[in-house]
């Protein structure tokens, strides 16, 4: 990961989930389209389960910004924006884990602990199509380019928050 | 006639699905049924027609958590059937590996899944609030396991490092160097760790189990020994199908396994620690006596001191091995592949895993078998449920599930391996 512990720009992108099982492979695409792309101080983390391991990954950054799949609700490949910032996500939002840990697990464990970073973005992606093995739907792998662009766009206002709660520490 | 029917429709912190129905009737247990749906994965299936070498690749995705158990038993195999032999260093980097996995296994089951059943809390993260440092030691602890299986097997997760003959890669003196001093820190917060979990309150119970683990000459067993139970078996991994029988059951997708003369018998923690104690080193049995523990614990409630002394053990295992650790001169021996069969038995986190594999003069694999631990203890934890319930039928059922769902979590099951997990009905009338 690049950047110093206490560097103010620190911020985290986790690409979560399975290329192997559908529009569960959205956190991995994006991956791919932010490839070389993220700016200095920003760092790229795939993890296609055991998200425990999130904790560690996010350790000493300011700010992560989270990619995952959500659970089919009528549009796959719609976007949706959560800023946490009570320690929870919304119990609306079932994102999708095949394991009992997922993204909410480890966001809600990470600040019992005292060691989630002062600002976490999850971009949660509608699926339709999640079978072991399947291509991503049409409709989701459509939405990677604009996922793609919105997270670098938060990376951006992230750092640039970061640096300003900095100057004015 | 009273008919109660306790259900359990989807069991928590395990690994995978199932479900637990409770049948009661007139005042006792009349069924305890551990449901397993999680629908067959048929690798024995598609490893047929597969060349010998693609074998610990493929084993690997059997499980997240315990994929060097299927590696290892998998290449142990392989080299029995083509008449390979390693020793050495490589066999010592073979069990380093497995040091790693079951820190990390362990860990994870007694910390953030077994833990909150004892004090009282619907999960880790509620405990979390309360028990901080235990809860951040135990995360110390995994992530020590998984740095060890990632510097030896190439990732944490589904290793791509192993290979029959040896590994693809050996670590360097300096890597391993590394490796110690985490493991060093890892080994204190194992040690604070068994002092934690041997205060729980455990419930009183006790079962004459037939114990079955592995029992090597010398060593605590991973990769290697004969099968041996508390009830007198004594024999080579060859020799499985003589004295134990894989059934299907009309309530799992899983196999269940038996001793044909007997029954039930219980692999894991508790089998190993029974039959392997005086093959533990001195520090490590002293610190089961400080625990509370003798030599042999009937007490499957206890299981999670076991795993946490095992975690102690294989922090000091793998110190040694690192200590003494030459670079040798190959990755890995040669490997040419002939007909025959071969068979493979080591000690997974939660028991034997037993493989066999019939080849070709070509090492293709024309046929597979793979018993999983969980498959193995599945009598013997329905077994415990009827026992463990039978002794609370007047208290209420959100108390009996509680407790069977504990009972459960004794095993720290692994139902994706074994379908090869948990909802609970009792039945009570």
């Amino acid at each position: 990961m690049s950047g110093e512990q206490g560097d103010p720009r620190r911020v985290l992108v986790a690409c979560l989930g399975n290329p192997d099982r559908g529009d569960d492979g959205i956190g991995a695409a994006v991956a791919r389209a932010l490839g070389g792309r993220l700016p200095d101080g920003a760092a790229l983390v795939v993890r296609r389960g055991g998200l425990l391991g999130l904790l560690d990954d996010w350790a000493g950054c300011d700010a992560v910004v989270c990619v995952d799949a959500a659970a089919p609700g009528g549009a796959p490949g719609a976007l949706r924006r959560i800023d946490v910032v009570a320690g929870t996500l919304p119990a609306d939002m079932a994102l999708t884990s095949g394991h009992a840990f997922g993204l909410a697990e480890a966001v809600a464990l990470a600040h019992a602990l005292g060691l989630a970073p002062a600002a976490i973005v999850v971009y949660a992606v509608e699926g339709a199509y999640f079978a072991e093995g399947a291509a991503m739907t049409a409709e989701v792998a459509a939405a990677v380019p604009e996922v793609a662009r919105r997270v670098l766009a938060e990376v951006r206002r992230l750092q640039r928050s970061a640096a300003a709660l900095s100057a004015e520490a | 006639m009273a008919t109660k029917t306790i259900r359990v429709d989807y069991l928590a912190r395990v690994e995978g699905e199932g479900a637990l129905d409770l049948t009661i009737r007139d005042g006792r247990v009349a069924s305890a049924q551990l449901r397993i749906f999680e629908p067959p994965r048929f690798f024995e299936a598609f490893l047929r027609g597969r060349a010998y070498a693609e074998t610990p690749d493929i084993v690997a995705r059997i499980c997240g958590i315990c994929p060097i158990a299927y590696q290892m038993s998998a290449v142990h195999a392989i080299e029995q059937a083509f008449g390979v032999e390693v020793g050495g260093q490589l066999r010592a980097l073979r069990r380093l590996i497995y040091c790693g996995e079951w820190i990390e296994s362990h860990a994870l089951h007694v910390v953030m899944l077994h833990a909150p059943d004892f004090l009282g809390f619907p999960d880790a993260i509620q405990m979390a609030r309360a028990h901080g440092d235990a809860v951040r030691n135990g995360l110390a602890l995994k992530k020590a396991g998984n740095e060890l299986m990632r510097l030896l097997g190439g990732r944490e997760v589904h290793p791509v490092n192993v290979k029959p003959g040896g590994f693809h890669r050996l670590p360097t003196r300096a890597e391993l160097t590394a490796a110690a001093e985490s493991l060093r820190r890892a080994h204190d917060l194992a040690v604070d760790l068994v002092r934690w979990v041997a205060a729980f309150p455990f419930p009183d119970y006790q079962y004459d189990y037939e114990f079955v683990a592995l029992r090597h000459p010398d060593e605590y067993p991973f990769n290697e020994g004969r099968i041996v139970s508390s009830r007198g078996i004594d024999i080579d991994i060859a020799a499985f199908d003589d004295e134990f029988e894989e059934r299907h059951v009309a309530h799992s997708t899983a196999l269940h396994a038996a001793v044909k003369r007997r029954g039930a018998y219980l692999v894991g923690p508790l089998a190993r620690y029974a039959l392997n104690f005086d093959r533990l080193p001195p520090s490590v049995r002293e610190l089961a006596r400080a625990a509370g523990l003798g030599p042999l614990c009937r007490n499957p409630f206890q299981s999670i001191v076991v795993r946490a002394l095992e975690m102690v053990y294989a922090c000091e295992e793998a110190l040694r091995l690192i200590a003494d650790y030459e670079p040798p001169d190959a990755a890995a021996l040669p490997v040419e592949p002939r007909a025959g069969v071969g068979f493979g038995c080591t000690e997974a986190p939660r028991g034997i895993c037993w493989h066999r594999y019939e080849f070709d003069a070509e090492g293709t694999i024309r046929t597979a078998r793979i018993v999983p631990p969980t498959s193995q203890n599945q009598p013997s934890i329905e077994a415990d449920l009827a026992a463990v319930a039978g002794t609370m039928l007047d208290k209420p059922d959100d108390v009996i599930r509680d407790r069977c769902e504990q009972t459960i979590r004794n095993y720290d099951p692994c139902i994706s391996c074994s379908a090869h997990f948990l909802k609970l009905s009792v039945d009570r009338r």
